[in-house]
């Protein structure tokens, strides 16, 4: 069963028995939220949601909407879009992070929740390494090279940053294909900072 | 390997590895531009593929002033991304083969990345899988966002370009951004080359590809 620390995976389908289905795949290691219909998915969607597979075509608010809604209020969660065709559209422009076509299977479901999982790791430690990427500099715009060199906070703030650069190249690979690096630039804008 | 030595006679830039970003820094008015053409021209005169990236210009000129640098290339292997568009998003190819598409705003990163992307498709389909790509300036990226999301992104670019084995050279205007500012870009990338302008000579010099920084060097 799941633990209070896992993942949560939010369920927005219309069809119960394949929202039950996915439910089934998913228990394992997340915790699962389901939702009928857009309205609902938007209920339950709160700062708690790590990923939404969210079905394209449902009665009410369909799946566009909701992702529209998910982009405007800036939640960081990642979404997932569930179609019943192949998409005929540019996928990259379209704003979600991942698609599937119906029919899923168990395993495509499994990794691709996964990779989103990834893709959020990824950011949160873009923007570690970031704020250490800045308190580095500001010591180096106020410190002469003598001073720093005796500084153990900046010989031990240049060794966070090695490491930090060494576990980004690892999660995701880097960056290896274009899904990827265009739903990791998409989510560049999300932590803003005025 | 990436050869930059006809432009710039450094030793160090004589075998850059394929993936590497290099930031170049350079105040105002000292022919940046001018380098970055010449070294995605000598790169497109060797059959390599080119993406220049226009912030404040116009990224029709920029491909037509690369041409002009050689005739030795061809321009169905260059692609250029204009981001001060007042229309939507488009793509076009030119009459001489060259590929634009355009961008509206310097701020719009995922437009630019899906930009990169098409360029890059675009590159695979005439048969180039490797290459450079220029982006002029950074500077102009900072004024539009801020200079956080500046340097995630060219983290995550340089990490793309990493995986495609491209080399990558970005411009910054140093006299516009205070030192912290400059010194938080400058991680993003894996060396620096800076131009200088003294009594009227143009110099380069090179950081960070080897242990320590070369001369500088009439450009």
């Amino acid at each position: 069963m799941p633990g209070p620390d896992d993942p949560v995976v939010l369920i927005v389908e219309d069809e119960p028995d394949v929202a039950e289905t996915y439910r089934l795949w998913l228990e394992d290691d997340y915790e699962v939220r389901m939702a009928q219909n857009g309205d609902e998915g938007l209920e339950q969607l709160d700062g708690g949601v790590d990923v939404v597979l969210l079905d394209r075509m449902m009665p009410g608010l369909s799946g566009d909407e909701v992702l529209q809604h998910i982009r405007d209020d800036e939640l960081e969660c990642r979404v997932a879009m569930v179609t019943a065709v192949e998409p005929d559209f540019d996928i990259l422009e379209m704003g979600f992070d991942a698609y599937l076509s119906k029919p899923i299977k168990s395993e495509q479901l499994q990794d691709t929740v996964q990779n989103l999982l990834e893709r959020s790791a990824y950011d949160s430690l873009l923007q570690e390494y970031y704020s250490l990427v800045e308190k580095q500099a500001t010591l180096e715009a106020t410190k002469n090279r003598a001073e720093l060199a005796e500084s153990a906070e900046y010989n031990r703030l240049k060794s966070d940053i090695d490491s930090l650069r060494d576990e980004l190249s690892e999660t995701l690979g880097g960056i290896e294909d274009d899904e990827d690096f265009i739903a990791t630039i998409r989510g560049l804008g999300d932590s803003d900072e005025p | 390997m990436y050869d930059l030595t006809d432009v710039l006679a450094v030793d160090a830039v004589s075998s850059i590895p394929p993936g590497s970003s290099l930031l170049v820094s350079a105040p105002a008015m000292t022919g940046k531009e001018a380098f970055l053409y010449d070294c995605l021209a000598d790169g497109a005169s060797d059959e390599q593929g080119t993406v220049v990236v226009t912030t404040g210009g116009d990224a029709e000129d920029a491909l037509d002033r690369i041409h002009s640098r050689s005739s030795a290339l061809d321009p169905d292997t260059l692609c250029g991304i204009d981001c001060r568009t007042d229309s939507d998003r488009e793509n076009l190819e030119r009459d001489d083969g060259s590929y634009i598409t355009r961008v509206t705003t310097p701020s719009d990163m995922t437009g630019i990345g899906i930009g990169i992307t098409n360029c890059f498709e675009r590159l695979h389909d005439v048969g180039v899988d490797r290459g450079r790509l220029g982006l002029s300036n950074l500077s102009t990226m900072v004024t539009y966002s801020d200079k956080e999301t500046v340097f995630k992104f060219c983290h995550v670019l340089s990490s793309r370009l990493d995986s495609a084995e491209f080399l990558g050279l970005f411009l910054v205007d140093s006299t516009a951004h205070n030192e912290q500012t400059l010194q938080v870009v400058k991680q993003a990338f894996d060396g620096l080359i800076e131009i200088r302008e003294t009594e009227g000579t143009r110099e380069a010099r090179v950081k960070g590809l080897q242990p320590e920084p070369s001369e500088w060097v009439e450009l």
